[in-house]
């Protein structure tokens, strides 16, 4: 038996066993986020604060031991789980209370390309109790432990403000109409299952539920698992970040494709050659143009030929160009510049039938600039813009003309496919649904474990899969669930 | 009661002397007559389920408390259904008596069939019902109240407040002293609270005839609801309704689908093992249907029906039979035939409230199959009445205006027996505490249903009677019935001193045991392939290589602590014998995974709960980059703490960062998590200085906007 001092009252051993029950010490979440504002901005600062903040150094950098407190140190930083290297940055380590939250925290200053910084935000979602934060969690850490004083509260407000309020709606428009629409549809199948499961929970035993309401929320659930299955495994930006963009090069051959791909690999990776039909078989080298991965193809030349070997090279070639994320079409300059007429039609022998989900992006690579005079080049890219077609740049892989500009376009283009790092940064919005859609998923997958033997308990599960899709399209109170059973049930008792 | 009788401009029931109906020896000391003038340390005006819970609250906390009530004989009336219980009222009973309040107990001498309702649907869930014996609870609870230490009970009507001046140290414009009766006559209290029920400007319609009254046959209090009006109260109107009573005896059950109750019957209350009637006593329900004659019957008379027309909001789960079917044409809707004691002639038709003139209830009733000769011995009717919008009251249940005034039940928009036992008894220990000027005693809603139920209404507000749902509660998992005592027997024995020694040793005995024997579960750890053995009844997959422990073991659904026991009678045995004990450590092992889940966010509510906002903050005229609709959200709201703030719909997260400066941390919860996390710097190792500054700024931010 213990006793409390002068005064106190006794409480019995069950007492406190019962605040241990009830109350148990739970180990606070570790939380991360991208803090660096938005924009263009050459390094990006990733934060965690919480208890695992030095648990989350030592596996991203792979080391044993934390670096100086409050020093910069100069570390490689590798995803945990494939010790893939995804940058090499500065590690900061502010062990609690003298930190900004108060309590342990950790920076990662990281270049500001969107694959590094969602490479670092995966890897730390990955770990053990570690989440995204919130909006304005931090903030709020930092003031219950008494770490913020008024203008920064001030400040933080406005910049949370900023950053997640206008980031969010900023998301959900960049997503575009389509995926938003998506979300919001999931958001009301999701969360009208899940009044249809409280009513029965609430309302069964008297009133006029049947099971039947269960098995239409079977039903959603089972829809919802496979919608989101799907998209998350069709989430060819992330893909195209995580796997490298997909471009090949085609085109008639001696057009000089493969001196093309010598030069964006500044080594000779593929043999060149006066001779047409050189290249049989699909060359690959894999880059990085701009930041972004890109894995490149040289085909062989398109004609008609009796060579069995290049006419399997050149039906090779036609299937790569088929699947390709973006074609570079390159064609004679001097040639076309002859007969500008015919530069629609060459095209067209090279691109591949327009595929279902509209055609590919192309980029149009006239080479051999060097054999024509400036009024011809003039003339050539004219002709281009005139007959719509994409975009156009005339460059001479002999003599390195025009190869910058057609760079500045290429990078463009992947920009534009990629998810841009100079507008915005939608590639952490991007790794923030990621983790919430497979979360959700997750959840919904215990839902159906648990149906049957416990229903409350596979409630519970909805409840969570609601809040991680809120985290996407806003958040459902109790309200509107029950006004939603209502709607949908007379509750008479 | 069963007669229609008149309720016109009768006087109230003259006021006797204040009866001392029974006190104990230390009671005539405080209970002091100053110049004649009788004074309590608490007032509790009606005797309903708050008002009876208040009062024996209070008293058990040692204040001398006058119970003043229209008639003693209605204390522990059941005005409505004759059932106390069900899912998630079942969870306010659970928690109303770990707090030792009384109407669990009473139920568990006075019911006639009691049933578990969600059974087969998981523990966190499972809701505890009874139909109850009117008369018999009515007795019980009355002897019990009559019994109480330091209570005592008057027959009085309540015509006015006496005011005084308010205390500084308290937000609030003036401050109760007390109360005048209906005879003039004066009572000096230290607190009053306030159990009105739906007597204040109450009216009951039958038809197209209105009657002020409260219920059937007491009359409503309209000096009182003036003297709320006068001093700035806002108040609105709601509706509910009541079923006509039938004569048992001109039913024909014959035909009818039969609900038997639980054999063995599940007692409410942790005190008891048994409830008081054998299985085999208790009696049935019946149930039937409408059908489309009624509905069209329904439909013909509309325009004789006041009560349905009007605008006023009912309750959306327990309508009346005309608004179910008008809102839902076309269907069958269920009818529960209940009897209302063993004794009783008369049976009570859930689901079928309605307020037609007398003559039309009478034909409708006779399409119902089994009512086909059925005679009505009082005819349905709609009641409307006033409330107190709750967002006036802090979550003590004291009002923001009016010091050391509390409200508790329907008067602050909520139906239901259960609820109203709920804020009772919270009302009755803070009214109690607060004349002994210790700090208030608050469940958060990370604690219990209570909780939830009081922070929904004092920081949401209601526009229709409220009535408790599991689906309202976000800590489903970790708030359920079997450990309501875990959650607040102790902290009600300590905090507020309302638990008895008994209660709380009892308390005790069963979590020192709980925690032994989960210690003991983990401590068994075996291999899966030696387990799969041991318990053939359960498919315990093999294919883990790692060992398991009976705790997990315990998670299979066809385990239970007798099985394992079985298998490992050492040290398990002790476990399996106590019935109790065996079931909650069942509990226990299949909640273990959620309830840990649910503790670090239950953790995450708590801190900030604990940043609490200034009472009186006036958000139109403080410095803070907030939208005026934000503004506007915040004053008409005004949140308690941030916790509050942040489940208010359509507040940013940016405008919570933004009120943090206006934040002042509450010593005492900052004490209270200091306990619950010592790890990772919580608000005790804070840099104290920096809030010093916050609550100076915030205090000149008020000095500028006044």
């Amino acid at each position: 038996m213990w006793r409390a001092g002068a005064g106190g009252r006794r409480l019995a051993r069950g007492a406190r066993a019962a605040c241990r029950l009830y109350s148990q010490t739970a180990t606070r979440d570790t939380i991360f986020a991208l803090s660096s504002g938005q924009g263009k901005c050459g390094v990006a600062v990733i934060r965690t604060s919480g208890p695992a903040s030095g648990v989350a150094v030592l596996r991203l950098t792979g080391t044993k031991e934390l670096p100086q407190p409050r020093s910069a140190a100069l570390r490689r930083i590798c995803d945990p789980k494939s010790s893939e290297m995804l940058d090499r940055g500065l590690v900061l380590w502010f062990p609690g209370p003298g930190s900004f939250t108060g309590e342990d925290v950790a920076e990662f200053h990281v270049h500001g390309g969107p694959a590094v910084v969602s490479g670092i935000l995966t890897a730390l979602g990955s770990l053990p109790q570690v989440r995204l934060a919130v909006p304005g969690e931090f903030a709020k850490r930092a003031f219950q432990n008494g770490k913020l004083d008024l203008t920064e509260a001030e400040g933080l407000g406005d910049l949370i403000h900023a950053e997640t309020e206008g980031q969010r709606r900023q998301a959900l428009r960049q997503m575009g109409g389509e995926l938003g629409q998506l979300y919001r549809r999931w958001s009301d199948a999701l969360t009208k299952a899940l009044a249809h499961v409280e009513a029965y929970i609430d309302f069964s035993e008297d009133d006029n539920i049947e099971e039947g309401v269960l098995s239409q929320v079977d039903t959603t659930v089972e829809i919802l698992e496979e919608e989101l299955r799907v998209h998350l495994q069709d989430g060819r930006r992330g893909e195209r970040l995580r796997d490298g963009v997909q471009v090949v090069i085609a085109g008639p051959t001696n057009a000089g494709k493969s001196s093309l791909l010598n030069h964006l690999c500044r080594k000779p990776a593929a043999i060149v050659s006066p001779v047409a039909g050189t290249t049989r078989d699909v060359v690959e080298a894999a880059l990085n143009i701009g930041g972004f991965p890109v894995v490149l193809s040289d085909t062989a030349g398109l004609r008609d030929t009796n060579d069995a070997i290049e006419k399997e090279g050149v039906s090779r070639a036609r299937e790569r160009v088929g699947n390709a994320d973006l074609i570079l079409a390159v064609l004679d300059a001097a040639e076309m510049a002859q007969q500008p007429s015919r530069l629609a039609f060459s095209l067209q022998g090279i691109l591949p039938p327009t595929r279902s989900d509209g055609a590919q992006p192309c980029l149009l690579v006239l080479n051999k600039s060097d054999l024509l005079g400036v009024q011809n080049q003039e003339g050539l890219l004219q002709a281009c813009a005139r007959l719509g077609l994409p975009p156009a740049c005339l460059l001479s892989c002999k003599t390195g003309e025009g190869l910058p500009n057609f760079l500045s376009t290429f990078k463009e283009q992947l920009g534009h496919m990629c998810g841009n790092p100079l507008l915005g940064s939608p590639s952490p919005t991007q790794v923030r649904h990621r983790v919430s859609l497979t979360k959700c998923l997750e959840a919904l997958g215990r839902f159906g474990r648990h149906r049957d033997l416990d229903l409350a308990l596979a409630a519970e599960e909805l409840r969570q899969a609601r809040r991680l899709l809120g985290q996407l399209t806003g958040q459902v109170g109790a309200e509107e669930i029950l006004t939603l059973i209502f709607k949908d049930f007379c509750i008479g008792k | 009661m069963l007669s229609l009788g008149r309720s016109g401009p009768r006087v109230a029931a003259a006021v006797i002397p204040p009866r001392r109906l029974r006190c104990t020896r230390n009671d005539t000391a405080s209970a002091a007559h100053s110049f004649g003038v009788p004074r309590y340390d608490v007032v509790v005006i009606g005797g309903g389920h708050a008002g009876t819970e208040a009062a024996s609250a209070a008293a058990r906390l040692g204040a001398q408390t006058l119970l003043l009530t229209h008639k003693i004989d209605t204390i522990g009336q059941m005005s409505c259904n004759p059932s106390f219980g069900g899912i998630g009222k079942g969870h306010l009973m659970k928690e109303v008596d770990a707090l030792d309040g009384l109407c669990a107990r009473i139920c568990d001498q006075s019911g006639v069939h009691y049933k578990v309702l969600n059974k087969r649907k998981g523990p966190a869930v499972w809701g505890f019902r009874a139909q109850i014996d009117r008369n018999l609870y009515k007795e019980n609870m009355q002897k019990e109240i009559l019994q109480t230490p330091c209570l005592t009970v008057c027959e009085a009507s309540v015509e006015d407040l006496l005011l005084t001046e308010p205390e500084a140290e308290h937000p609030g414009k003036c401050c109760v002293s007390g109360v005048i009766l209906g005879d003039g006559r004066r009572v000096h209290a230290g607190s009053v609270i306030l159990t009105t029920g739906t007597f204040l400007r109450g009216v009951i319609l039958i038809g197209l005839e209105m009657h002020p009254a409260g219920r059937m046959g007491d009359q409503p209090s309209i000096g009182l609801a003036q003297t709320l009006e006068k001093l700035g109260f806002t108040v609105g109107r709601l509706k509910t309704g009541t079923p006509p009573r039938l004569l048992k005896d001109s039913i024909d059950f014959s035909g009818l689908a039969r609900q038997e109750a639980d054999n063995p019957p599940v007692p409410f209350s942790f005190l008891n093992e048994v409830v008081w009637i054998k299985p085999e006593h208790q009696m049935s329900c019946y149930q039937t249907h409408t059908n489309p004659k009624v509905e069209q019957l329904i439909r013909d008379n509309l325009h004789l029906n006041n009560h349905v027309r009007e605008t006023t909001r009912g309750p959306r789960y327990c309508p009346s039979l005309e608004s179910k079917v008008l809102r839902f044409p076309n269907r069958v809707h269920q009818l529960w035939l209940e009897p209302e004691g063993l004794d009783s002639e008369v049976i009570y038709p859930q689901g079928m409230s309605l307020t037609l003139p007398s003559e039309i209830q009478e034909q409708l009733i006779t399409h119902i199959r089994g009512l086909e000769k059925a005679k009505i011995v009082q005819p349905g009717y709609g009641v409307q009445y006033d409330f107190l919008d709750p967002r006036q009251l802090f979550a003590s249940l004291e009002s923001r205006l009016v010091q050391r005034l509390f409200f508790a039940g329907q008067i602050n928009g909520t139906t239901g027996y259960e609820e109203a036992a709920a804020q009772g008894i919270i009302a009755g220990i803070n009214a109690g505490l607060r004349v002994k000027g210790k700090p208030p005693f608050i469940v958060s809603r990370t604690e219990g249903y209570i909780g939830v139920l009081i922070d929904d209404l004092t920081t949401l507000g209601t526009d229709e009677p409220y009535r408790m749902f599991t689906s309202r509660v976000e800590f489903r998992m970790s708030l359920r019935p079997d450990n309501a005592d875990s959650r607040l027997t102790f902290r009600g024995y300590s905090e507020a001193g309302c638990v008895s020694q008994k209660r709380y040793d009892q308390a005790s005995r069963m979590n020192t045991m709980l925690e032994e024997g989960i210690e003991a579960l983990k401590a068994i750890e075996l291999s899966s392939t030696k387990w799969a053995r041991l318990i053939p009844e359960a498919a315990i997959s093999t294919n883990r290589s790692s060992s398991c422990s009976a705790l997990d073991i315990l998670q299979y659904q066809e385990v239970n602590l007798e099985i394992l026991a079985r298998a490992i009678p050492e040290p398990l045995k002790k476990f399996a014998e106590w019935r109790q004990l065996a079931q909650r450590l069942k509990i226990e092992a299949v909640y273990k995974q959620p309830v840990s889940i649910q503790k670090v966010e239950i953790e995450e509510v708590r801190r900030d709960e604990a940043l609490q906002l200034p009472e009186d903050l006036d958000y139109f005229a403080i410095n803070a980059s907030l939208s005026q609709e934000v503004r506007e959200k915040l004053d008409s709201h005004r949140p308690h703490t941030i916790g509050a703030v942040s489940r208010i719909p359509g507040i940013t997260p940016a405008a919570v960062v933004n009120l943090l400066r206006f934040v002042k941390v509450s010593r005492q919860r900052a004490e209270g998590m200091s306990n619950l996390s010592r790890t990772d710097s919580p608000l005790p190792d804070a840099d104290l200085l920096g809030q010093r500054k916050i609550q100076i700024a915030a205090q000149n931010v008020f000095k500028q906007s006044h």
